[in-house]
């Protein structure tokens, strides 16, 4: 059982900002959810609260059964694999290593120090490649990719780890909306198909009602809406989208989110 | 007397806002008063060194016939000289490899080890490599080693910083990419540090390289081998004659290193 | 060779690491084994030399000679001073050398190159070696070692300066010469403005590096503490060396610390 288990999570930022004030949360196993919200509202910090990128001020996360402590960090970042907006891959290093550093957490420093793998460990990261499509640039430098290419690298660093979730935080902001689109596509094939929690930070309604499961509207901070896409009126997106009294914003956000 | 135009022209202008005081020629004129002050009490006399500048011809004609009779000593000199530079410099590499990771914020696995890595760079640069020769020579004995050691320490100071401080630069994101599959400390340095700084860093290694054969070339005053204490030596006696050999050799060598590191680092981009 | 069906192998086309790397570092092992007898590296010795390196450091941890402290300030504040005058009379003789050496701003294509080459050959060798000859050509004392410092310190700024110079925004300087402005008017309200910035982190460099030189420059006696520190180690006098190492210590941190911040507060602006 893999679900993820968020209890009572707040987090206060050094500069005194309240990222997130007191969210309950429980991801099935096996899910494909999509959290909503306007900028500022927290989804960057509750997604990255669940692979210990950031620490919770109160409150506490499980995955599974284990609490995302510093102690148990490694065994948690096997499970749980991470996609990010910008990428954040290493430029120098072709498409291949960058897939193979997925496999890090499972392998000790002796060998993998001088950039030397297994062959299993090859032949997993190969398949990632071709899950991905990208078998034929295995050997480019990844700055050289397009930004749908590298993203899809991303994903397939997140697959050579074979993760019982997957993490995606905002995984197609950066991109064109066709390219976007094909990534959505990807991340809700590998739910499917391979039975992998997939939880998708989105500022896009449309691409939230298209693929997701269930969805979660985030606002300020605490969670403002939880239910399936269907349930998704245009009251519902509103809660979500207000901006504490400043209705021009929020007419921004939604259009800027609906378009 | 006239349309509105004119007489808005013959309005006063408004005033200006006051004038920032000119406060570039107080300081300067401090700062010549703190030359002068310092040139009074260092004892130095420019006039006398003005009216000497008609010696300055006659003295560089000392140099004028360089004696290279020598010449197979003083080139054997020049390799014990290049040959300290390097091991040197191949130490400071070895020596910045280890503490650099410990001494860049982002990577430093605890921010004591941080502050403790930072303070022993520092330390290692303060010492200037001619004292730290004169220690190991005084440990070890006469002889190159102890100078290639006082290199390669005094050096590692400014490697290991400037590596340091490449690694603070990489971008956050990537070192998170990273990070978030799990991957431990030494994994994180193989994959991330030392790939995204290597252009640099080799650059960085070029510029030491060089620094230590410049270095290496007067650690010999001190009995560290080399050239140096021929020069020393000659030019002591006022020997100008094989001094301007000497001399000769060592700019030649200097200036073929200097050319030799800059087509290393193009042949690099 | 492939290493396809090795256990381990490393991530590239054939299994093998890049060529490049490892005949890299093949040449390096190389060349560091041929020149060991050159350096006359001996394990053994090392290793039992560091009993004695041991007993030099607890000598060291001897009582400080506080009678020595005047002589050691009136040393240090020498040094210091050799430093300031050393890198300031750089600064004034760097300009036009700069000036000329650069390509935009040199009055005819052979000044430039001649400036260039001499440049290099004022930063060609390390200030103790011209110390040694200015102490052969003006005598013992703090000239030599100020005139040393200034020397270098103008082959090395003059050269950044020229740099500078080039890399000006040519249309600035088409702006002003437009409106009539002669040469010199050129120079100063198109290229220094541009050009000058910069500098201060480079005079805080050079500041530091120039202190760290003039503490040993005395070696040769041109100036400094450098004499009193070699005397003190070579008549075994230790309370006067710890006294001299830790100010050494002390004047070279404190400057490198001062230089970080100034460097930090020019670049992310005042």
């Amino acid at each position: 059982m893999s679900t993820i288990t968020v209890r009572a999570a707040a987090k206060r930022f050094s500069d005194g900002c309240l990222a997130l004030d007191g969210v309950d949360l429980m991801i099935q196993d096996g899910s494909f959810t999509v959290i909503l919200g306007p900028s500022g509202s927290g989804k960057s910090t509750l997604l990255r609260l669940m692979n210990g990128l950031e620490t919770p001020s109160s409150g506490q996360i499980f995955v599974g059964q284990r609490p995302v402590i510093p102690k148990n960090l490694v065994k948690i970042r096997c499970e749980v694999a991470m996609v990010f907006q910008r990428f954040n891959l290493v430029d120098r290093l072709s498409v291949m290593t960058n897939v193979l550093t997925g496999r890090l957490g499972r392998r000790s420093w002796t060998g993998t120090m001088f950039h030397l793998f297994r062959a299993e460990d090859m032949a997993i990261a190969a398949k990632a490649l071709d899950r991905v499509s990208l078998t034929e640039r295995a050997w480019c430098r990844v700055d050289k990719l397009s930004g749908g290419q590298q993203q899809r690298v991303g994903i397939a660093r997140a697959l050579a780890q074979q993760p019982k979730a997957i993490l995606a935080d905002e995984p197609v902001a950066s991109l064109d909306p066709v390219t976007g689109e094909e990534i959505m596509v990807l991340l809700r094939e590998i739910c499917d198909q391979d039975g992998i929690t997939v939880v998708v930070n989105l500022h896009q309604v449309e691409l939230a009602r298209r693929f997701a499961d269930r969805v979660i509207g985030l606002n300020s901070g605490r969670i403002v809406f939880d239910g399936s896409p269907a349930q998704m009126t245009p009251q519902a997106l509103e809660t979500i989208y207000q901006r504490g009294g400043d209705d021009a914003a929020a007419k921004r956000e939604m259009a800027l989110a609906l378009a | 007397m006239g349309s509105e135009p004119v007489a808005a022209l013959q309005r006063p202008a408004p005033a200006l806002p006051p004038k920032p005081r000119a406060h570039a020629w107080a300081w300067a004129a401090a700062v010549a008063a703190f030359l002068l002050a310092i040139t009074w009490h260092l004892g130095i006399n420019f006039s006398a060194l003005a009216s000497g500048l008609g010696d300055i011809a006659e003295y560089i004609h000392r140099y004028s016939t360089p004696n290279f009779t020598d010449w197979s000593r003083y080139l054997a000199l020049m390799g014990v000289t290049l040959a300290t530079a390097l091991w040197g410099t191949v130490i400071a590499a070895g020596l910045a490899f280890v503490l650099a990771p410990l001494a860049a914020r982002n990577f430093s696995p605890h921010p004591a080890v941080y502050r403790g890595a930072r303070e022993a760079l520092n330390f290692m640069r303060a010492m200037p490599d001619l004292v730290l020769a004169l220690m190991f020579v005084a440990a070890i004995g006469l002889g190159p080693f102890p100078g290639a050691l006082a290199l390669g320490v005094h050096s590692a100071g400014f490697l290991g910083k400037f590596l340091a401080e490449c690694m603070e630069r990489v971008d956050k994101g990537t070192c998170e990419g990273v990070a978030s599959t799990g991957a431990g400390f030494a994994q994180r340095l193989a994959f991330v540090a030392w790939p995204s700084i290597l252009r640099e860093g080799f650059g960085y290694l070029l510029f030491i390289l060089d620094r230590n054969v410049r270095m290496a070339s007067v650690l010999g005053m001190v009995g560290a081998g080399g050239i140096g204490l021929e020069l020393y030596n000659s030019l002591r006696i006022f020997n100008y004659d094989q001094s301007a050999a000497m001399i000769l050799v060592i700019l030649a060598t200097l200036l073929m290193i200097d050319h030799a590191a800059s087509w290393l680092r193009r042949r690099l981009e | 060779m492939r290493l396809q069906s090795a256990k381990w192998r490393w991530p590239s086309p054939s299994g093998l690491p890049p060529a490049r790397l490892v005949g890299g570092l093949l040449a390096l092992l190389l060349v560091l084994w041929l020149t060991a007898p050159l350096v006359e590296l001996n394990l053994p010795r090392l290793a039992s030399s560091s009993g004695r390196f041991l007993r030099f450091a607890s000598q060291l941890a001897e009582m400080p000679d506080w009678g020595y402290l005047p002589q050691l300030l009136s040393k240090l504040i020498e040094t210091m001073e050799m430093t300031v005058l050393g890198t300031f009379i750089a600064i004034v003789f760097s300009l036009p050398l700069g000036i000329l050496a650069a390509s935009n701003t040199s009055p005819h294509p052979w000044a430039c190159r001649l400036t260039r080459d001499l440049l290099s050959l004022m930063r060609a060798m390390p200030e103790l070696v011209w110390a040694l000859i200015f102490v052969s050509a003006v005598g013992l004392g703090p000239l030599a070692g100020t005139m040393a410092l200034a020397w270098v310190t103008v082959g090395f700024l003059g050269k950044i300066f020229a740099e500078a110079i080039e890399v000006v925004s040519p249309r600035a300087l088409e702006g002003v010469r437009a409106h009539g402005a002669g040469r010199i008017q050129t120079l100063q309200f198109a290229v220094l403005p541009q050009a000058l910035p910069d500098l201060v982190g480079t005079v805080a460099y050079i500041l530091d590096h120039n202190l760290r030189s003039a503490t040993i420059l005395g070696l040769v006696g041109a100036g400094g503490i450098g004499y009193d520190l070699v005397m003190s180690m070579r008549m075994f006098q230790y309370g006067r060396l710890v006294m001299i190492m830790a100010a050494i210590y002390l004047i070279v941190t404190a400057l490198d610390r001062g230089s970080d911040r100034l460097r930090g507060q020019v670049i992310y602006g005042q």
